[in-house]
């Protein structure tokens, strides 16, 4: 315990005092605080740079389709797949109390308030988050940010902003085809054992939910978009060790945030039943 | 056409569908919740309301016609609940309408029944008040059931006082299922009236065929006969 609080001490002194960088690898606990300060200053400089004209419009359309529209299909899938497996696994219990006409209703109410938007931000962090920490670190290393900075681009304005704000937007509106391709999953699943049709079942489904269901949910995909754009990018941005770097940028940036994302999904939960009486 | 035409083509669908979707679920909930459709309210006053809550449905001949708007204590015995139904609704609605609180199955939500009313009545207005039936509470169904239990008891305890006297050979009954001794007696006797009609029989007979009564029968026999024609 001595010994960590006198390399704490030593390293503070390095900061406030002037002094020449000791030589020991600094503690963790350092590391981490610098960490959370670096992090702090780079969302800072993205809000900065965000609505300091000029603005990167084509780029952010090129980001928007690749982060959008090219993650749809594997959405699209896990979600068909999610709504099907949560209607066939959940069939059986209400059976048991005679309540499978309330399947839809359930069904709808988890996927629009937390399945959808939770499964589709992992998706994106799986496939949005290490493929900008990848491209980012490997721009990183092989100096082509370096290039832009001294040719007088701005490579954060370029590079970051556009990411960041295309995770931003395409976020929700990739939970809205998640949400409704889930029910589409769920009607099939209903439909393996029973008989419902297409109108019934939406119509049991919308019955149920309110704005407070669909909104909160909504908001927070807005959030788990803004987390994953802004972790990955800072991982690859701030990329180093050469090829081995790529890997720990793409690998830390997909743990990072699904992490973030069920800590948001956590704090949103909280906020939610603390505002709305669900 | 270039790449990065097709591109934003493509994205632009993707957004635009997106938002479609979006906008088509808010437009479906808020019909549910009849929030785009013309509405009229109404107000009714009960004692208890047992659990409804502010959006829960309104139903009148068992369909959805509305929601619950508010709900508000107004002194120790009374609480206000305004409701706001579809306009197209009010027409069937009369002044006499009576409102009761019922649920949605047995573990669903608490909804809001409004009767009809009696044909010939003057329509109901925005903002009236209109009467309200006392709803059977699930407490009220307990405590009766409880009366209804303990009866029961009772019954059957004095049920399994009688079977036990019975099968103890209490008491006549008692004694006609259990006491040997009697059923001896009672089958002896069914044995002495056996005989003792057979004995009549025979002297009847014989009272026919004597000369002294013979023509006491034979005046029976031609009554009998005269009745019959």
């Amino acid at each position: 315990m001595s010994n960590f609080l006198s390399t704490l001490f030593e390293y503070g002194k390095c900061v406030f005092g002037n002094q020449s960088s000791p030589s020991t690898k600094p503690p963790l606990i350092y590391q981490f605080l610098t960490g959370v300060a670096d992090f702090a200053i780079f969302t800072g400089r993205y809000f900065m740079e965000l609505i300091k004209p000029p603005y990167e419009f084509k780029e952010l359309l090129k980001q928007s389709y690749r982060i959008g529209l090219q993650s749809l299909p594997l959405v699209g899938i896990t979600g068909f797949i999610m709504g099907l497996v949560l209607t066939v696994q959940t069939r059986p219990t209400l059976a048991e109390f005679g309540a499978e006409s309330w399947l839809p209703a359930m069904i709808s109410v988890s996927i629009v308030r937390e399945i959808g938007p939770v499964i589709t931000a992992l998706i994106c962090a799986g496939k949005v988050g290490s493929s900008i920490g990848a491209e980012l670190a490997s721009m990183r290393v092989t100096e082509q940010i370096d290039a832009m900075e001294v040719s007088g681009a701005n490579p954060f304005k370029y590079i970051i902003v556009t990411r960041v704000l295309a995770t931003t937007l395409m976020l929700p509106i990739l939970t809205v085809f998640n949400d409704i391709i889930s029910m589409l999953g769920s009607l099939a699943g209903v439909n393996i054992h029973g008989d419902v049709s297409f109108s019934l079942f939406f119509a049991q489904a919308f019955a149920q939910l309110s704005f407070t269901d669909v909104f909160p949910s909504l908001i927070k995909t807005i959030f788990f978009g803004f987390s994953i754009g802004l972790i990955a990018c800072y991982k690859g941005y701030n990329a180093n060790k050469g090829t081995v770097g790529v890997g720990e940028a793409a690998n830390s940036s997909v743990v990072l945030t699904s992490l973030m994302v069920f800590i948001i999904d956590m704090l949103a939960v909280q906020l939610t039943s603390l505002f709305i009486d669900t | 056409m270039s790449t990065e035409t097709s591109q934003h083509i493509k994205l632009g669908l993707f957004v635009t569908i997106g938002l479609l979707i979006f906008a088509a679920g808010i437009y479906f909930i808020g019909d549910a919740k009849q929030l785009f459709s013309r509405t009229f309210s109404m107000s009714a006053m009960f004692n208890n309301v047992n659990g409804l809550q502010v959006g829960n449905n309104v139903r009148f001949a068992g369909i959805n016609v509305g929601t619950v708007e508010n709900i508000q204590i107004i002194s120790d015995t009374t609480v206000q609940v305004d409701m706001v139904v579809d306009i197209t609704t009010q027409k069937f609605i009369k002044k006499d309408a009576k409102a009761i609180i019922g649920s949605d199955g047995l573990m669903g939500n608490k909804i809001l029944n409004i009767s009809a009313g009696t044909v010939g009545k003057p329509i109901v207005e925005n903002g009236d008040m209109i009467g309200t039936t006392l709803p059977v509470s699930f407490d009220d169904m307990l405590a009766n059931l409880k009366i209804t239990t303990d009866n029961a008891s009772s019954i059957t305890n004095d049920l399994a006082d009688i079977i036990a006297n019975i099968h103890s050979g209490k008491g006549t009954i008692g004694k006609l299922f259990m006491d040997t001794v009697f059923a001896e007696n009672l089958d002896k006797t069914i044995v002495n009236v056996k005989q003792g009609t057979k004995g009549f029989k025979q002297n009847m007979d014989a009272a026919q065929k004597s000369f002294l009564l013979r023509g006491f029968f034979k005046k029976k026999d031609t009554d009998k006969k005269s009745d019959k024609k």
